[in-house]
Order: structure tokens, then sequence, then C-alpha cells
């Protein structure tokens, strides 16, 4: 009775959203251009609404609450990276949008194989972006799977239940692509605000009379769980600074969020939205709070069951619809962003390797069909492996940001008028993953304290210097 | 020049200065001391970026 209340309430709720956006977004005239980036036609409102809806992830909100309730304090990085990219974004991204505008481009790996003059380029940035972006995709549906699970009582076979909800998103970025997942973001943004609201305030209030008397309770039994280490330990001071920097250059390095840079109205859009994103990341203090109460009121559970923490919190104390409401938020903060992901996937295949790199599928009418196409094999690749080898994919997931961060000395330097040449840029991003991957085979997330993202940054530099000047010499 | 110096402002705040600020006390509303000064800059930098808008408006 329980499960049915809620999973209804989930399962009415996706597929109405799905709905009214697939006839919000729908076009007489659907063109490549349209299709993967809007058109270039959204205004500062719309696009601060996709990019909430595409960064803001059922795992931003799980594990945000996850590291709140098993570390404490090193979760707010989350809060310092996003800003700090932001501030960065103010100055990075006007200028990519206008030589997108300029030029055409559909891609990220465009950018690359324009600036650089190398469609080669252009397929390793495809290639690399496209194996990093498939175990992101797979992690949504990690997420979906805990929320169906939960809003379910235990009760379901969570499994199909995801598998459901996917193919329907699927169609659904078949039929609609980036205006759709935008249109599904205005609606996903609001729930999740309001789920969170829920959860950050109305759950410290139940439980501690107030957030100030959950951190007063948490302080109490643990004293230290407010500040960081300070020292070079695993997550200390060091550690927490040097991820915030390397998480913000590789912030907007992934590939479905360069498609929705392009999707902009115009450079000033870009600016405007740099400015209000960061108000944005104050919704995640409320997803601490939600963590914090989650640990007094339901201690112990370790590891990754930690970002069930809040759910369970919610599934044990309140009716079945309010978990309902609350799972329905969840999952379209899963399914948005994923649909961002199979639609950045499946363009950067289409475009830069089918046609750049075969000249298959030139003109815009086969080039739509294909990535259409393309939208249907990467969901069925991504629900597959997942299903198949769910805990292979996490060394994947923990390298994705400081692999796609090796995507940003390319894209910074492509912005001057003098460029290195592309085999530098692309040593340079062979060398820099090479680094990452290898450390994370090693299981050494830090060196020294420091984030190994920005060893595989520097080495990316030092290569690509040191072919430029071979190349010149 | 000056348009950097501003933005770069907010991002050694919630970078550079955290080992620095790093502490429990004095609690603001509640929050502890840390957590209050990520949110304070937070809340400060689309200050700072709309400064830099406006010079970037008027050369």
């Amino acid at each position: 009775m329980n499960a049915s209340v809620s999973l209804g309430i989930v399962g009415v709720g996706i597929a109405s959203v799905l709905i009214f956006a697939t006839l919000a977004a729908r076009r007489a005239n659907l063109d490549p251009q349209e299709y993967i980036v809007g058109g270039r036609s959204f205004g500062a409102l719309f696009l601060w609404l996709l990019l909430a809806g595409e960064i803001y992830t059922s795992f931003t909100f799980l594990g945000a609450a996850g590291w709140a309730y098993g570390k404490g304090a090193p979760a707010f990085y989350i809060l310092c990276y996003g800003t700090c990219a932001y501030v960065l974004s103010y100055f990075l991204l006007p200028p990519i949008w206008t030589i997108a505008k300029e030029r055409g481009l559909l891609t990220e790996a465009d950018f690359f194989a324009e600036r650089y003059g190398s469609p080669r380029l252009g397929i390793l940035v495809a290639c690399v972006g496209f194996v990093f972006l498939v175990p992101y995709v797979t992690l949504q549906l990690t997420g979906l799977e805990i929320l169906l699970r939960i809003a379910g009582y235990s009760t379901l076979n969570s499994a199909t239940a995801v598998g459901i909800a996917f193919a329907l998103m699927t169609v659904f970025v078949y039929l609609t692509g980036l205006r759709g997942t935008a249109w599904a973001s205005v609606i996903k943004d609001i729930a999740v605000l309001i789920a969170v609201i829920f959860a950050g305030i109305a759950l410290p209030i139940h439980f501690f009379g107030s957030p100030a008397g959950t951190i007063d309770r948490v302080l109490a039994t643990r004293p230290h769980w407010m500040t960081l280490a300070n020292d070079l330990s695993a997550q200390g001071t060091t550690w927490f600074v040097s991820t915030v920097l390397l998480t913000a250059l590789g912030f907007f390095m992934w590939p479905q969020s360069i498609a929705a840079v392009f999707s902009a109205r115009s450079a000033a859009t870009l600016r405007r939205n740099a400015i209000f994103l960061p108000f944005y990341q104050l919704m995640l203090l409320l997803v601490y709070f939600a963590g914090f109460t989650a640990l007094l009121v339901v201690p112990g559970l370790k590891g990754p069951a930690a970002d069930q923490s809040f759910l369970l919190v919610v599934q044990h104390y309140y009716p079945s619809w309010t978990l309902g409401c609350v799972a329905f938020a969840g999952c379209l903060a899963a399914l948005v962003p994923a649909s961002g992901q199979i639609l950045g996937a499946a363009s950067l295949v289409a475009k830069n390797v089918a046609g750049d790199g075969f000249g298959y599928a030139t003109s815009d009418a086969e080039r739509l069909r294909l990535t259409r196409i393309l939208v249907i094999v990467v969901a069925a690749l991504a629900l597959t492996w997942w299903l198949v080898a769910r805990t292979s994919l996490v060394g994947l997931l923990l390298i994705g940001y400081s692999g796609v961060t090796q995507f940003f000395p390319g894209v910074v330097l492509g912005l001057r008028g003098a460029r290195p040449p592309a085999t530098a840029i692309g040593a340079g991003i062979v060398a820099g993953i090479a680094v990452v991957v290898i450390a994370a085979a090693l299981g050494a997330p830090t060196i020294a304290g420091l984030n190994v993202g920005l060893f595989g940054l520097i080495v990316n530099v030092a290569i690509a210097f040191a072919v430029s000047a071979m190349s010149r010499s | 020049m000056m348009r950097y110096a501003l933005a770069a402002i907010p991002v050694t705040m919630l970078t550079l200065a955290i080992p620095f600020v790093n502490r429990v006390e004095p609690r603001i509303f509640g929050l502890p001391f840390l957590l209050a000064w990520i949110v304070l800059w937070i809340l400060l930098t689309p200050a700072f970026l709309g400064l830099v808008a406006r010079l970037d408006r008027s050369p």
C-alpha cells in the first residue's frame, strides 16, 4: 500500500514531466544545430535552468548528503568548487561561445578540431569525452536505483523499474534533443528545490528544533565534524584547496556542459548566468543539514550506504506521499542530467568520429538521423554496462572528473591567436590522462595531500610545451 | 586587470584562505565558522561578478 502510493507519485510524475517537456520542445524543423545545441537560442533564464538542471545531479544531492553524513567538513568542498567554477566561467565561456557561433560548432571536439586545424584531434577529444561520459550515465542509473528502491520500500524489482524509467527518458531524448532537456530541467529544478527545502529545513526542525540545533548535537558527539584536518592527510586542508582548484577548472569541460554553453543566445547571456549561478550553490547547504540530521537519526550506515541516509529518514518517519514527492524530485535529478549526457556522447560520435573521421552522414538530415540512432545506442550501452558490471565502473567514475579536466589547457590555449600545434595538445591530453589513470590504478587519490588530477594537469601542460617546442625547431 | 583582481577575491577566499578559517567558533547563525565563511563568500560572489560586469560595460 505504502509502496504503491509513493511509486505511483514517482511514476505518474516522471511520465507527466516527459510528456510536458516533449510537447513544449516540439519544433517543426529539426536540424542538427537545433537538436544538439538548441539552435543557439536559449535566453538567460532558460539557460540558467538548463545548466542547473544538468549540473546538480542525483549524485550531487545523494553524494553531498552522504559526505556530510560520512565525512563531515570535507563535503564543503562541493560548495566551494562550483562557486569558483562560476567565477572562471564569466571569463572563459563567452569567448568559447563566440567562436562556436562564428564557426557553427556543435560539440566540444569541434572546438578542438577547428582551433587546431585537426579533425584527428577532434576525434581524440570525442573518444576521451565518450569514454568518461558513459560511466557518468551509469552513475545516474545507480542513483535512480537507490531512489526507486527506497520509494518502493524495497518491495520492487528495482532493475526493471530503472530500465523502464530509462527507456522512457531515451525515447524523450530521441524526440526532443537539448530543448527537451531544458524544458524538463525547468520542472526538475522546481521539484528539487522544494524537496531540498523540505529535507534541509523541515527534517532538522522535526527532530532537533532547527538546523543549528542539529549542528549542536553533531558537535556534542563529534567535535571535529565541522572542521578539516589541518594537515596533509587524505582529506585535510591541502586536499581541500587543491581539489577545489582542480575541479573548478574541470567543471565546464564535460562535453554536455559545453553543448549547454553553445545553446546560449549570446555571450552576454553566459556572463549573466555566471553572476547568478552561485546562488544555486546554497541548496547544497540545505542538503548538508539533511545529511547531518540523518547522521543523528539513522547512524551507522557505512560506505556508499551513507548516500541513502536522508532518504531513509524520510522513509521511516514520514508518510508515503512525502517519500514519493522527494523520490520523484530525486529521479528527475538522475534522468535530466542523464538525458544531456547521452545527447552529448551521441553527438560526439555522430559529428566527430563518424562525420569528420569517416566522412559518414555529413548532410544535415543524415547527421540528425545518425545522432538520434546513437542516442538509443548510447543509452542501451549504458544500461547494459550498468546491469552487467556495476562495480567495475567505480574506477572510471573516480577518474572521470580528473580526466575531462585534461581538456582545460587545450580550451584555454585555443582561445588565443597564436596556438600550439595539434600534436602538442593531443600529446598533453594523452599524457595527463595517463597520469590520472596510473594514479587511480595504484589507488592513490592524493600525492603529498594534493589531488592527483593536478599532477596530471602539470604533466599535460609540460608535455604540450615540450612537443610544441620540438615541432618548432 | 582590475576585473581579474576583483574576480580573484572570492576565489581566494574559497580556496587559499580556507586553512585560516578552519574552526568551529565563533558560530554564526548557528553555523560553524568554516561553513559560515564559505556561505558568506558564495553570497558575495555575485556582487563581485556584478562589479566586474559593470567595469566590462564602461571601459
